[in-house]
């Protein structure tokens, strides 16, 4: 029993030194980065659009850096923090949070459409050569005018130009695994064309891009679905339509002053070289 | 509840001494019922034991194994895989979640088991088995948006090894509180008394005569809560930051060996795929020692 008092008196000190430890440290203009984590489509297409890579071309985002699986707890966290900055896609932006201007640049759809904002990434589909013509006639629908403004109308960049759908009476069932970033989209595209087509079923899971891939390589899925470019060895296996392109907009609490940076601020930041707000 | 069942299989032994030929059938059927059930899921654990080795090892031994036990730098873009980090992680927030929930859980316990008014034993009691229903997501969502920024205000700081001790401290607390009861109530009442005969007041009873009494089932109780600890990952990966980093303090963000699987797994392609797994049977590992700690801890209290 002594023995249990001397340690529980000895852990309360230790807590009560490191708390008193710990609150020396707090406030100040220190970046508090948060970022996605490793393999996520949107992680590959920030590094990779922004240079964050080190000589070796590799995902270079300082190790530091808090990491979350969630588009909803990156934005939690950034409207909490006042010295946060993380990204997302610009089709789950909301208005907790503030997208900063990247190069004096807006992240806006128009900007990621004419090519001036630089943070954008594909929506691929992937397929074996075997893919059933129901598959093929539902990956015609998405590329056409109809699925293309459902493309529009969710906040992603969709092509202008493209050509009307019209249904052929397909019979089957299409199933379709992958990216919960191109999931919610397909959710809406899987309605439009089950709609037109009452003979064809649609299936969309989500589990993430390489899942989709995995799946459709191995047959689970007939369609897998990825927010990235497809890897080498996939490529060696599948054949790929590009759907739609998706912004990535680089956002921080609505509080701070900050509205623009460069992207070679964005850079440094995710590489921790700048680490300070007032540093810039 | 076990005492119940046991009385009511000797009542009904009782009700029919010999068993009609029925009775007999009824009960060989449901014993073979039982035990394919059984084998169901100890085929289930072998099934997954194989799985994490099949998956796991290959990649193992492509990273090495002493590379990826002890090295502290994980980036699989760069195919980099070192879980010494997680592995600390995993420890520090299982050791914190044990020192912010244990002490909590033993006094909650002990007043149920020994203080508390039977009215308000009627309420604590199912709000205490409710607190152990609730899924850890909600619990994650919680810390994320009442711990986290509390602590924010308070260090400047909010996720990190303090956020996820405390949630998971609270996530064990029933867990913990409700084995420990049961341990504290299957000490022999005449042990109490004995304290009280001798002049102990009946908190210097229930402290140093009961408590100690009941220590291998309250032991049994926080391995238990280590085992929850080390194994939960949704709520974990929403508040303590996941920086695959070694923690230098208590602020400090801290990735655990379930919360790196989380992250990663639905993008997780090749090699970095293998090593996730291999993480699995790190922590599968982790998770076997805790239940040898508890049969080695039930089997000492039993010879007592």
């Amino acid at each position: 029993m002594k023995l249990a008092k001397k340690v529980i008196s000895v852990l309360a000190c230790m807590g009560i030194a490191g708390m008193a430890f710990a609150g020396c440290g707090g406030g100040g203009t220190g970046i508090h980065v948060i970022t996605r984590e490793e393999g996520s489509g949107t992680r590959g297409a920030f590094t990779e659009l922004l240079g964050v890579v080190d000589e070796n071309e590799k995902d270079a985002i300082i190790s530091s850096a808090e990491v979350t699986n969630s588009t909803q707890v990156m934005i939690t966290t950034v409207a909490g923090d006042r010295n946060a900055i993380g990204y997302i896609s610009l089709g789950s932006l909301s208005a907790d949070v503030k997208a900063v201007q990247l190069d004096g640049v807006s992240a806006t759809v128009e900007n990621v459409k004419n090519g001036t904002y630089k943070l954008a990434r594909p929506f691929n589909l992937a397929y074996k050569d075997t893919l059933s013509a129901a598959g093929e006639d539902f990956i015609d629908f998405i590329m056409s005018e109809q699925g293309q403004s459902i493309i529009t109308a969710e906040g992603y960049i969709g092509a202008d130009d493209a050509p009307t759908y019209t249904a052929s009476g397909m019979t089957g069932t299409v199933k379709l695994a992958g990216s919960t970033s191109v999931a919610p989209v397909m959710y809406k595209l899987q309605e439009a064309y089950m709609r037109l087509n009452s003979g064809v079923t649609v299936e969309v899971n989500e589990g993430g891009s390489s899942a989709g891939m995995t799946a459709a390589i191995n047959g689970a899925c007939d369609i897998g679905m990825a927010s990235r470019d497809l890897t080498d060895s996939e490529k060696a296996e599948l054949d790929f339509t590009t759907i739609a392109t998706d912004g990535i907009a680089v956002i921080v609490n609505i509080e701070n002053s900050v509205s623009n940076l460069t992207s070679e601020e964005v850079r440094k930041i995710y590489l921790g070289q700048l680490t300070d707000w007032s540093g810039r | 509840m076990t005492r119940d069942t046991v009385t009511a299989r000797v009542l009904r032994k009782d009700l029919h001494p010999r068993g009609g030929i029925s009775h007999r059938v009824t009960e060989g059927v449901s014993r073979i019922l039982f035990l394919l059930f059984a084998c169901v899921s100890i085929l289930s654990v072998l099934t997954i034991v194989l799985f994490l080795l099949v998956q796991g090892v290959p990649a193992l031994s492509e990273i090495g194994v002493t590379e990826f036990l002890f090295g502290s730098e994980w980036r699989p873009s760069a195919d980099i895989y070192g879980v010494l980090t997680m592995v600390v992680g995993s420890l520090s927030v299982t050791a914190g979640a044990i020192i912010a929930g244990v002490p909590l859980a033993l006094l909650t316990a002990i007043f149920l088991a020994r203080f508390c008014p039977a009215p308000f034993y009627r309420v604590l009691k199912p709000v205490l088995r409710l607190m152990a229903g609730i899924p850890s997501v909600v619990y994650g969502f919680f810390g994320l948006t009442v711990i986290v920024p509390i602590l924010y205000n308070v260090f400047g700081s909010g996720k990190g090894i303090l956020s996820a001790s405390v949630l998971l401290g609270m996530m064990i607390l029933p867990t913990v509180a409700e084995v420990s009861e049961n341990a504290l109530r299957a000490v022999p009442g005449s042990y109490y008394e004995g304290a009280l005969a001798l002049g102990a007041t009946p908190e210097a009873g229930v402290f140093s005569v009961v408590l100690p009494a009941a220590r291998p089932g309250v032991s049994a109780a926080i391995v238990l809560g280590i085992g929850r600890a080390i194994g939960e990952a949704t709520a974990v990966v929403m508040v303590a930051g996941n920086q695959p980093v070694l923690p230098d303090g208590l602020l400090s963000g801290v990735r655990t060996l379930t919360a790196n699987i989380v992250l990663e797994m639905s993008y997780a392609a090749d090699l970095h795929l293998g090593a996730l797994i291999a993480t699995g049977i790190v922590l599968f590992v982790f998770v076997l020692l805790t239940n040898v700690a508890l049969a080695a801890l039930r089997h000492t209290g039993r010879q007592k």
